[in-house]
């Protein structure tokens, strides 16, 4: 099977997740483009394991399994994060929060 | 399961909440603490009956039979990276212990820190790309959650959500790296990618992979276009995890650019190197330059560390044995150095309640034996002579003259001059005569954490008139990595 079909896709996915990073306020947006990126990487595993002729490769699939998890996770503690946030400036947009400077 | 100090180190991170749940209210903290420290000093231990395996088999796999075998490879590079990982967490869970007490929910507090420390021993024994991975995650989520520990304000709140961000997409990078690599060789295993490619030509897709992986652990590592994480969460952690983070995690991302480039990217190791190079001069530059702006010390420490990253990721560059022996051993130094200063500059906010520079002014007299220690920790990251930092910092110049890179040594020298500017007005700020009567009424801290911070500088004395014993090690680090290429490259 030719990957390379599924590679743009991957790559336009990739590339949505950075614009969504870049340019939104939202720090739930934020989090949905973190794991856009994540998606991209998972999909990327899945398609790319076809290489030999009628044979799936399970190492890929059990890599993405365990994956899925670890991005869950990470939500997990964005979104905590994210309630922190809230219950102290009332507000989910990340340019307000400008207690920092850099 | 993998290997026993990692094994130890997991049971100890799921059982510590256990003592924390079964003890007093009282006595909760305290008992927790002392729990995750003696933990740490069994796994340490553990990693000294380990260094006897690998120093006479060079590489120690598990498993060692079965159809996925070396998941986990522990060469000597791996033993003294953990070492150091948990030789730099011994000394902070125990200044945890005092810095902590005010805090509630501490035992979930060492939780994380074993949980991250875990994480680290992890990554640094992994044998395959995906092992190291996860064990990237669970070092990163834990490292999220201590960044937001200290929840009196929002600062770190926001800190923790920037850094999660940015480390979450660096993550989420590095995988689409892996998957390009597994695609194009269908293994991730180390040896098998030094294998696959060592020999082939470099294609633009081998590129693209290293780039993606550059980028990623870029992020890590705190290389310069991607730093600005970095002195918000360093400077907004608790003390002791600021000393964690900016002394060992850093570095973490050091290594796996290390351990990458030496095995999938022996075909196109030269332009990388090049890319990391150029990446590293505007890391020194930028490392050195933005601490003389700043009022807020931690701020300024968590700056430092990026000019320090410059510093390795020049040794890393030329890749030759004694440029990286010169790397590696100021990661084992930089931890030292830095751990005392962040741990010196938490005493003295504990004591006095402020971050800000100005407000300091005097403190040597009041807290004699922190000063002391804080003075030789910048004195050492100045790179001055009979104190550890030289001596690596020394070892980098010395690589980059003999592999015909002058002018990268002459860069690393004028940044080391860069650098005094700003540690020597610490010192100086330090000395001045008190001015508020805050500062008149501070004493000393408690002995739980002076005796960390006493420790580690007569440390960075000794290995400073004494670096034989460390400078073997890191060259038998160096030339395991290195042996891996020339095997492949036959």
């Amino acid at each position: 099977m030719d990957p390379s079909y599924y590679l743009v896709f991957i790559f336009a996915l990739w590339g949505i997740g950075l614009y969504c990073l870049v340019t939104k306020r939202n720090m739930i947006r934020l989090i949905f483009g973190m794991e856009i990126l994540i998606n991209a990487a998972n999909l990327s595993f899945i398609s790319l394991a076809t290489g030999l002729e009628g044979f799936v490769d399970p190492l890929a699939h059990s890599i993405v399994v365990v994956s899925i998890g670890l991005s869950g996770a990470v939500s997990a503690v964005a979104i905590t994060l994210v309630v922190y946030a809230y219950r102290h400036y009332g507000t989910l947009d990340v340019r307000e929060l400008k207690r920092l400077r850099g | 399961m993998f290997t026993l100090p990692l094994d130890l180190l997991l049971i100890f991170t799921l059982s510590t909440p256990i003592v924390g749940w079964a003890t007093s209210r009282y006595r909760k903290g305290t008992l927790s603490g002392a729990y995750a420290a003696a933990g740490l000093a069994v796994v340490g231990a553990a990693l000294y009956s380990l260094y006897f395996d690998v120093s006479q088999a060079a590489v120690f796999s598990v498993p060692i039979f079965g159809a996925y075998t070396a998941f986990l490879r522990v060469d000597m590079l791996g033993v003294v990276m953990a070492s150091i990982f948990v030789g730099v967490g011994f000394a902070a869970a125990i200044y945890s212990i005092g810095y902590m007490e005010k805090e509630t929910d501490v035992p979930l507090y060492f939780t994380l820190l074993l949980a991250m420390i875990g994480g680290m021993v992890g990554v640094v024994f992994a044998g395959d790309l995906f092992t190291l991975c996860v064990f990237w995650e669970l070092m990163c989520i834990s490292s999220y959650v201590l960044v937001a520990f200290s929840r009196e304000g929002g600062e770190s709140v926001e800190a923790a959500f920037k850094y999660l961000i940015m480390s979450g997409a660096g993550s989420a990078t590095v995988l689409l790296g892996i998957s390009l690599l597994y695609g194009m060789s269908g293994t991730l295993n180390f040896q098998g990618l030094a294998q696959a490619f060592g020999q082939a030509p470099a294609s633009p897709w081998l590129l693209l992979a290293s780039l993606f992986i550059l980028a990623g652990f870029g992020v890590k590592a705190a290389i310069v276009p991607l730093h600005t994480w970095l002195p918000d969460a360093h400077s907004a952690a608790p003390s002791p995890i600021s000393a964690m983070l900016s002394g060992v995690v850093i570095e973490v991302g050091v290594f796996a650019l290390c351990r990458t480039c030496f095995s999938a990217f022996i075909p196109v190791e030269s332009q990388w190197l090049y890319l990391l190079m150029a990446l590293s001069v505007a890391t020194m530059f930028v490392g050195n330059l933005l601490p003389l702006v700043q009022s807020d010390l931690k701020r300024l420490l968590a700056y430092s560390s990026i000019g320090h990253v410059g510093y390795m990721l020049v040794g890393l560059s030329i890749g030759t044995q004694l440029a990286l022996t010169g790397t590696f051993l100021h990661i084992f130094n930089h931890a030292l150095m830095k751990g005392v200063a962040f741990l010196c500059a938490g005493a003295i906010i504990y004591r006095l309640g402020t971050r800000q520079m100005d407000e300091m002014a005097g403190i040597a007299r009041r807290m004699p034996v922190t000063a002391v220690a804080f003075s030789v920790s910048l004195l050492a990251l100045l790179g001055l002579p009979p104190l550890n930092g030289f001596i690596s910092e020394l070892t980098i110049v010395t690589a980059a003259f003999q592999s015909g890179l002058a002018w990268l040594g002459i860069l690393v020298i004028v940044n080391s001059v860069l650098s005094s500017a700003f540690y020597l007005r610490v010192i100086g700020v330090m000395l001045q005569p008190a001015k508020s009567d805050r500062v008149k009424s501070v004493r000393e801290v408690p002995l739980t954490m002076l005796l960390p911070i006493v420790a580690m500088v007569s440390m960075i004395v000794i290995f400073g008139l004494w670096p034989d014993p460390v400078m073997r090690l890191m060259q038998e680090s160096a030339a395991g990595v290195l042996s891996v290429v020339s095997q492949v490259m036959g």
